[in-house]
Formats: C-alpha cells, structure tokens, sequence
C-alpha cells in the first residue's frame, strides 16, 4: 500500500466513522499485523479496535495445558507440538520446562511429522499435542486418518482443537457487549467459507467482514464494516476474495467431519462453550490421546492476577491488566496472551507500550 | 531481584536495566557519566572495554578475533576518535585447538594492522572445561580524538540521520547457521568502522555516531531519543536492508531493526550537511550502502517513529528479552 492509498483509505474511515464505533479483530495475525504496519495511526479517534479471542495458544485453558504436562511426564511418551505452547504457563510450569527436567517433548512445524517420528520410535508412544482453530484441525484429522491406514498404534492426539463460530456466537451473546462489527479472520474463512459466519449479522445485527492480513485488505475491511455500521445494514462481506472461496475449502472441512464431533471446550479466561470444541469421533479412539491415557483435564483456575479472559473477549486492552510490563513480560509471562507471538498482550508489549503515535504529514 | 537471563545479555532494555542497577554501585568513582560508547579520561584520550563471546566463533564474514579488535575500536571511532592502543585478555578453554586460537589472533593482528593501532598489553588464560564455552576475548581500547568528541548531546531537532550500510547483516549471519538456514551470499558486516569515518570526524556538521550493535538500529536511536528527550521519525522504505536478512528475519520471527550489526553506524548530522557526508561515505567500500533514513523532530519527545512502507507510523521501541544468545 502506497502512503497515497494510506492517505486515502484513512480519510474515508474518518468520514465514516461519524460515531464512537468498536471493531473486534478477532484473530492475533490481525492483531500484529496492525501494530507492525502501524495502521493505529491511520485510525480516526472514533474507531476503536480491540482483540479477540483468535489465538490458538491463548484460548487453550489452564487445564488442557496441565493435562498435558501431565501426559508429557509419563513413561515412554514423546509429546510432540507447535512452538508456541512451548512456553503457556500451565499450574506448575511450561512444556519447554518439562523438556529441561528430562521428559522428552519435541517441537514440530506439521502434524504429518509425527507420522514419521511413530514408525522411527515403534517402542515410544508418540503423541500429537492437537491445538488451533479450523486452520490447523484438518491437518489433524489427516494425520489420524493415515495413521488408522497405516494401523500405526503408537501414534495419538491429544485433541485441544476449538472452534470460531461458536466463539463469536458466545461473544454476541454476552451482556453488554459493546462491538458494533467483527474483522473476521481470514485464514479461518478459507477453510469454513462464507456460510458458517452468516448467523452473526442475521441472529445478532453484527457487521462482519472476512478480511486478509496485508494493511490494504485490513484498510478496506475496515471500511467495509464502517459502511455496514453506518447504514444499519449489518451483513457477511468478504475483502479476501484472492483466498476464501463463498464454499470455503470442502476438502478440508470434510477430513474435520470424518474425524471429528463437536462438543463443548473450555475457553481460557471465557470458561466453556457450547460445541466449540473438537472431540475425536468413536471410530479413531485408538488414536485419541485422552482416552488411550485417560488424560483428566479438570478446570483449572488462571493463574493469579492474570486477566486473560477479559483481554480475549475484548473487555480490557492489555494496559489495564495490573501485570502488563511489570509481573509479566514476554520474559516472564503470567499468561498465554504474552507467550504467543499472536498474543494480544504480546502485540502490545513489542509495538503499543509507549502508547502511539499520530499521522503527521 | 531474580536470576540473570540471556535477555539481560541482550541489548535491549533488560540490558539497560541491568547496567544501570550494576552502575549504582560504582556512583561515587564512575566518571563515565554520560551513555556513550567510550569516555574521554583526559582531553587529549578516551577508553573503552568490550567482551566478545560469540558462538560459533567463525561466521562467513569473520571470526572473534577480527570481531573483538573492529568491535573494541569502533566505539572509539564512532565519537571521532583514532584508535591508538588495545590491550586484549584472553580466556580459552581447555581442549580448544591451539592452532584456533592462534588464527583468531591472527585475524585480530591484521585489524591492527589496517588500523596502525598497537597491542599495548595482553594476559592470557586457560580454564577448565565447561568454565567457559570455547573462547572468551575482552578488548579495552585507548584512542585520541581528532577534532571535539561526536556525543548525542549535540544533537538538534531538524538533524538528519543516515546508516553507513545495510543493517542487520551480523545477527542474520549468526541466526543462519544457529537454525541451520542456508543462506546464499549472506554475511556479516564485521569491519573497522575507522577508515569510513576518518574523514568526517572533523566535519563541524557531524554530531553524533553510533555503532549499531546488540540490539541493533532500534536499539540505537531508541537511546538517543530516549539520552536528548527529543523525537525521531524514520522511514521503513529508506532503510537499506539485504535480501538475505529479509530471509532470515521472515523465517525466524526476527525485527530487522532488532538484529546486531558489527560495520554499521547511525549517524546524525546538519541537514546542509547531507550531500557531502552521503557522499564521503559511500566513496568507501565499506559505505557503499549508505543513505539517509530519518529525522530528528521535536514533536513525540523521547520517542522512535516508523513511517511504514504501508503508510502508517509506528512506534519503535527497543527490544524485548533474548533475540539470539551470545552474538557478539
Ligand atoms: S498482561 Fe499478562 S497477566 Fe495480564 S492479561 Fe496479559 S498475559 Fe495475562
């Protein structure tokens, strides 16, 4: 985008936004992308735009980390996840802690790596430590479709999968909620399509708009939405064509069917969801992680001081957590909003802590 | 009051932290008072110190030898003095190859060479295995100054502010072959930064250098905006940035303006100044890059602003926590 193009999608959201307006980018890339390209400053005084609950790592609760911590310890497992939820602070310490004291717990960058890692260790037990929204959850579902093929019975989920839809759903519902319009999260989009979403302007009056991660898409998105708003014409628009078809990706929506029932999953900081979760059908049990190990995953409560929750359902902005920069940092991190790199708390802390700074030509 | 963390070791704001606390101590003998890279004892000389640590200890571009002596000496440079004399400790540890260590302090030797800057004192050691990782150099440096020492303190709103190469090129270097990223034609930028800025050194236009080290550019203009309580603004699309490091920094999550750079400085200087000192520098080999990058402004007092490639400004603050271990 041009400083012209900036300029000038700048000036129509101000005309736009003829009245104090709240949009929620409900996924972290939304959210860094924004910092990093510095498009705050492009803003008018009158939109404001707070994060949602769109990181994987962030939503995955304190329970579901210390059930698989508690897994990671046993005998003979190798438990094998993204990156990120190395460092989610569970009850008593993190993953990548685990690793230091012994326990054998591996970073991978795909679920299809630990299709090879279960027939290199036919005597470990591998298991796949399942997290991430529709983005990640047909990668998971091919993973156990192949090992039921291959009838490769060292090889397990440990399915922490969450579903979007419900989750806005449950945000639209809440009392007082104060967003007038949802940045929808493309990535999402280009599996589940346009469909899924439609309830939102329809059930609630919602403006929604399907946007993608380069700051002319965020720009026009957001346009989009202040023309829904100002018209009182709440509806599903897209401004990522190049990536979301109408249908979305039927393929993969249909390996998260074969696999997968809905169910009700506890949300961090929110608390549970109906059918937001992803529980592993019948047919794959020898493949699901909870039930081969018996895995308890109880409700935990968040560690003390955090408010993550109020950060994910966007009540709060990272500043007026009491611990933001002080108790938790990206160093020390109290909750998973600061370990992720899409946390919102993260976001703020590299990009929005001296505050921002204004357009000046 | 915790334990140390490699983020304290990285120049970011931990490290600031961490030296200030450190500094309290020695309040009523430090005569280093102000934030520069190198204190004048006399008016006649200045001193500086530097431990290097890197690992590996050979990287394409360089070694911890040639690291140690550009690295000591470019503090010197960078506030318009000639390096004269280094004394350099050295601490290895046992098992490391002899011949290594001798070709570290051959490369070492011919930074000196090149710079006329004489070994004035030495003292070498070696401990047990495990007490330290391979190989550990600290250089002090004396120098003279050549004209009035460059210090942040004359920096003025209005000053412009130009990088002498592309920025990042060290710490891209060492995250490659941390992550075992093969990266074609990427290198670091360890150089003496002297022979570049001789020549403008005595210019009354300069005001101020900076070698761009831990921590990088943002690091670097964070403490001068932060040290004159004045405002910069920088331009994302003026800033020289090699495609290798653009590479790494995608792959690996990294802030280009984060990463550590061991040739480059950031220069502040009079706006009718520009041409002449754009063009001194990039009559030199090692300033074939330079070019202007930003502003100094009085608006937003202490504060780093980006103007965004996608057209939007924003902050720029230092870096949080460790970036890569043990880099320079
Ligand atoms: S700043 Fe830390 S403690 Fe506060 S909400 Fe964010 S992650 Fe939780």
């Amino acid at each position: 985008m041009s400083s012209d193009r900036a300029k000038l999608l700048s000036s129509a959201l101000r005309r736009l936004a003829d009245r104090p307006t709240t949009i929620m980018e409900v996924c972290g890339t939304h959210t860094v992308s924004i910092f990093r390209q510095g498009l705050r400053s492009l803003f008018p005084e009158n939109l404001k735009l707070i994060s949602g609950p769109g990181c994987p790592v962030c939503v995955t609760s304190q329970g579901e980390i210390d059930g698989a911590i508690e897994l990671a310890t046993r005998k003979n497992v190798v438990m094998a996840t993204y990156g990120d939820m190395m460092r989610v602070p569970g009850s008593n310490g993190t993953l990548g802690e685990l690793r230091g004291s012994g326990s054998d717990v591996r970073v991978v960058l795909s679920a299809m790596e630990t299709l090879r890692m279960a027939e290199e260790m036919p005597h470990k037990e591998i298991v796949f430590l399942a997290v991430g929204f529709e983005t990640t959850a047909p990668a998971t579902a091919a993973l156990l479709i192949e090992a039921r093929k291959k009838n490769l019975d060292n090889l397990s989920a440990l399915c922490l999968h969450k579903r979007v839809p419900p989750a806005l759903r449950a945000l639209s519902e809440t009392d007082g909620n104060r967003v007038d319009g949802f940045l929808l999260p493309g990535h999402v989009a280009v599996i589940l399509g346009h469909e899924p979403f439609k309830f939102i302007p329809e059930r609630y009056g919602i403006a929604c708009t399907i946007a993608g991660f380069e700051a002319d898409e965020i720009m026009l998105a957001l346009v989009d939405l202040l023309e829904q708003i100002g018209k009182n014409r709440p509806s599903l628009t897209s401004r990522y064509d190049k990536a979301v078809r109408p249908e979305g990706n039927v393929k993969a929506v249909d390996l998260m069917n074969r696999v997968f029932n809905t169910s009700t999953s506890t949300w961090r900081g929110i608390g549970p969801i109906d059918e937001s979760g992803m529980s592993i059908k019948e047919e794959y049990s020898l493949w699901d992680g909870s039930r081969k190990f018996d895995v308890a995953v109880r409700n935990m409560p968040e560690p003390k001081g955090c408010r993550c929750g109020e950060i994910l359902s966007g009540t709060i902005t990272p500043k007026e957590c009491p611990l933001f920069g002080t108790g938790c940092t990206p160093i020390t991190p109290v909750g998973p909003c600061m370990v992720s790199s899409e946390g919102t708390c993260s976001a703020w802390y590299r990009y929005g802590r001296k505050g921002d700074l204004k357009w000046e030509s | 009051m915790g334990k140390l963390n490699l983020g304290q070791g990285s120049g970011g704001r931990l490290t600031s932290e961490l030296i200030g606390k450190f500094k309290a101590q020695f309040d009523d003998v430090n005569i280093q008072r102000d934030l520069e890279d190198c204190t004048m004892i006399s008016p006649e000389w200045a001193i500086t110190i530097d431990g290097f640590t890197v690992s590996p200890m050979d990287f394409p571009g360089g070694n911890i030898g040639k690291l140690a002596i550009c690295g000591g000496t470019n503090d010197l440079a960078v506030r318009g003095i000639e390096p004269k004399f280094v004394t350099l400790s050295v601490i290895a540890e046992e098992g490391l190859d002899e011949e290594e260590l001798l070709r570290y302090g051959r490369s070492a030797a011919s930074v000196c060479h090149e710079l006329e800057v004489k070994l004035a004192a030495g003292d070498t050691k070696v401990v047990p295995r495990g007490t330290v990782d391979g190989l550990f150099l600290t250089v002090a440096s004396m120098g003279q100054p050549l004209g009035k020492p460059l210090g942040m303190d004359r920096i003025k709103p209005g000053d412009r502010l130009a990088v002498t190469t592309s920025i990042g090129r060290h710490g891209a270097t060492i995250g490659s072959i941390r992550f075992d990223l093969d990266v074609t034609g990427l290198s670091s930028d360890c150089a003496p930064l002297w022979p570049l800025v001789k020549p403008l050194a005595p210019l009354p236009g300069v005001r101020a250098m900076r070698d761009c080290t831990r921590g990088g550019l943002g690091t670097t203009l964070c403490e001068w905006a932060e040290g004159t309580g004045l405002g910069i603004e920088i331009d994302e699309s003026s800033i020289p940035i090699d495609e290798g490091v653009s590479s790494v920094c995608d792959i690996l999550g990294f802030d280009p303006l984060h990463l550590a750079c061991e040739g480059c400085a950031l220069i502040a200087y009079s706006p009718d100044d520009e041409d002449r000192i754009i063009e001194i520098l990039r009559a030199h080999p090692s300033g074939i890059q330079a070019t202007s990058i930003g502003t100094v402004v009085e608006r937003h007092p202490s504060m780093v602003g980006m103007r965004t490639k996608a057209g939007g400004m924003r902050v720029v603050d230092m870096p949080v926590g460790e970036l890569l271990p043990r880099i320079c």
